[in-house]
């Protein structure tokens, strides 16, 4: 019954949350001291950051992991991984265009060669090579192994991301949420936007895997279902 | 041969995977940990850097000659003087280290005192302390705070 | 493990020996790429000797990416896998044959493509010595994550395409070491820590390559 209720009310809760996030971004918040208007922009790049790199990407990576392991080896988890890496594809995508259309006013520039943007846009090309890898396998279970491993292979890009920031002097940013010393850089309602476009995002993230995961299920049923027919048709053909 | 015993065929079992495999594999995992936080333990990486400070940059002078490098400052307050070509400025560093800095071309929209900005270009020459910067561009900080604290009521009626 | 590795790079390397593909096919297309990319340069920069090292590398990369193609090719041929399977070799020693044959090869192509950056590109001689060690070092990191990426891609469709898109990001950071270390050799920074970058990265790869190509080699 939880689970019906989740799956019912997830998608309303995400709309009502964006909602929300765009109305007081918008129309609610004030400006920033040094960046004006242009801090809008701040309730949707980094809450899409975050989801790119850590909520999808890491549900791609823990499912991965899940599925090497031979004790929690299924072809759920291969599902997850491979759904969840097309949604962290459009999620990167969209964090380095978010990115750059904040970047174009405020630095000056579109597009910067500094450690954090550069490792994201490496992130991206590893994605795609995923999606890509999964494409050139036709054997169900190689695939998955070879996609397995390669998401975790790429899986050490991230903490590079994470931390390119305070290891490198970099023209992006520091943190504002995840700060070492765990202090918050955003004030009043700023901050409680902040924190619903996080919840926001992170649902819609959930919403967009479980519709992408059920879409994979139909497929293979329909691909199967194929197969059977085709079978069923060579065997009367050979009756004959 | 008709007197011949019996084959058995009956699966055997793999034989299970020996300790010193698992032992080889922590081994191998705790090289690749030590290699790596060596690395960053070392700051070696700092070559990665995307700009150098006024500081660094004046601390290697004789190094850096001509080179063209990206010079990272804050904006004096009072120095910006508009150019025909662009802006010129003093970028600030720590204890009144300063480089005079001529750029050509529009700064950005942010671009304004007490900032810190990334300029490209080089030293004019080999000894100077006047850089030619060839674009401008604005590092903003990761701290957001509102500009009429007053327009935004907490809760309790009162002004933030 | 040491034993498998060394049967394995030797397997790899008489193979090589016997069709000859480097010499006449893979070398030839490392100097043609070195000397168009001198030509590319123009009159105005073909003398820059400051372009030595990303065109280097840049060759390097080219030529890398063939020959992983071939070293998987190799392993892909009928009945190989079944009988590595079947003769239950380590398989962490066979990545490190693979990867040692491969960087073997790497390195008998990168001391030409060396001297090439010399002749061609006006690359200082003593730079490019100087440069030798961490060139074999780059070159060999190179083999062992190309050798695991091509593990990867091995024997699925389209697999001479795909290995260049997964194996770029996995290369970035051993090029980018490489190419700045060839730069501090002559003159242009400091060697260390570059030295230091390459060296991590090679046992990282290595070190992966180790634990997983098990994983990746069970079908």
């Amino acid at each position: 019954m939880i689970r019906q209720l989740y799956q019912r009310l997830l998608g309303p809760v995400t709309l009502v949350l964006l909602a929300l996030t765009i109305w007081l971004g918008v129309w609610v918040t004030p400006p920033d001291k040094v960046q004006g208007n242009l801090v809008r922009l701040l309730y949707v790049h980094p809450a899409i950051a975050w989801v790119a790199l850590y909520v999808s990407f890491g549900t791609a990576t823990i499912a991965s992991a899940l599925y090497l392991w031979r004790r929690t080896r299924s072809w759920v988890a291969d599902r997850v991984a491979h759904c969840a890496m097309e949604v962290s594809v459009v999620f990167i995508i969209l964090t380095l265009i978010t990115g750059s259309i904040w970047g174009r006013p405020t630095w000056g520039v579109w597009w910067a060669w500094d450690a954090r943007l550069t490792s994201t846009a490496i992130l991206g090309v590893l994605a795609l090579g995923y999606l890509a890898l999964r494409r050139a396998n036709d054997d169900p279970t190689l695939r998955a192994k070879r996609s397995a491993v390669f998401a975790i292979l790429a899986a050490i890009n991230v903490p590079i991301i994470h931390f390119s920031v305070q290891w490198w002097k970099t023209l992006h940013q520091g943190a504002t949420v995840f700060t070492s010393n765990r202090t918050l850089l955003v004030h009043g309602s700023m901050a409680w936007t902040l924190l619903i476009s996080f919840v926001g995002f992170t649902l819609l993230f959930f919403w967009l895997l479980r519709a992408r995961y059920r879409l994979e299920v139909a497929r293979e049923r329909v691909e199967r279902a194929t197969l059977d027919a085709a079978l069923s048709q060579r065997q009367r053909e050979g009756a004959l | 041969m008709p007197n011949a015993e019996p084959l058995d065929l009956t699966p055997v079992a793999p034989p299970k995977s020996p300790s010193r495999s698992r032992w080889r594999s922590m081994g191998v995992l705790a090289v690749l940990v030590i290699a790596v936080v060596a690395l960053l333990s070392q700051g070696i990486l700092h070559s990665l850097n995307y700009f150098e400070t006024v500081d660094q940059a004046l601390a290697h002078r004789a190094k850096i000659g001509t080179e063209v490098i990206r010079l990272e400052g804050v904006v004096k307050p009072g120095s910006i003087e508009r150019t025909s070509k662009g802006a010129s400025f003093v970028l600030s560093g720590t204890e009144d280290r300063q480089v005079f800095v001529d750029a050509h071309g529009s700064p950005p929209q942010l671009f304004q005192a007490d900032i810190p900005v990334v300029v490209v270009g080089h030293f004019t020459s080999a000894t100077s302390l006047d850089f030619d910067g060839s674009q401008i561009m604005v590092k903003h900080t990761a701290t957001y705070i509102a500009a009429h604290p007053g327009r935004v009521k907490a809760p309790n009626g009162t002004s933030r | 493990m040491i034993r498998v590795a060394w049967l394995v790079a030797r397997k790899d390397l008489r193979i090589e020996a016997r069709s000859r593909v480097l010499l006449w096919q893979v070398v030839p297309f490392g100097a043609m790429a070195l000397l168009l990319s001198g030509l590319a340069l123009g009159p105005a920069h073909a003398g820059d000797s400051s372009a030595g090292p990303g065109l280097f590398y840049l060759v390097v990369l080219f030529v890398a990416l063939l020959m992983i193609n071939r070293s998987q090719v190799i392993e892909s041929t009928p009945g190989t896998r079944a009988s590595v399977a079947t003769l239950g070799l380590d398989p962490a020693g066979v990545f490190l044959g693979k990867a040692l044959a491969l960087a073997i090869e790497l390195w008998v192509t990168g001391l030409v493509l060396l001297a090439g950056t010399v002749l061609v590109l006006h690359t200082a001689l003593h730079g490019a010595i100087l440069a030798l060690p961490s060139v074999l070092v780059t070159l060999a990191g190179l083999a062992c994550a190309g050798t695991l990426y091509g593990a990867l891609t091995a024997g699925g469709e389209g697999a001479s395409t795909l290995l260049p898109v997964l194996c770029l990001p996995a290369f970035a950071p051993l090029l980018i070491a490489g190419e700045r270390s060839f730069s501090a050799a002559l003159g242009h920074g400091g060697l260390w820590e570059w030295w230091v970058i390459v060296l991590v990265a090679l046992v990282a790869y290595g070190g992966v390559g180790i634990l997983l190509y098990g994983v990746l080699e069970e079908s």
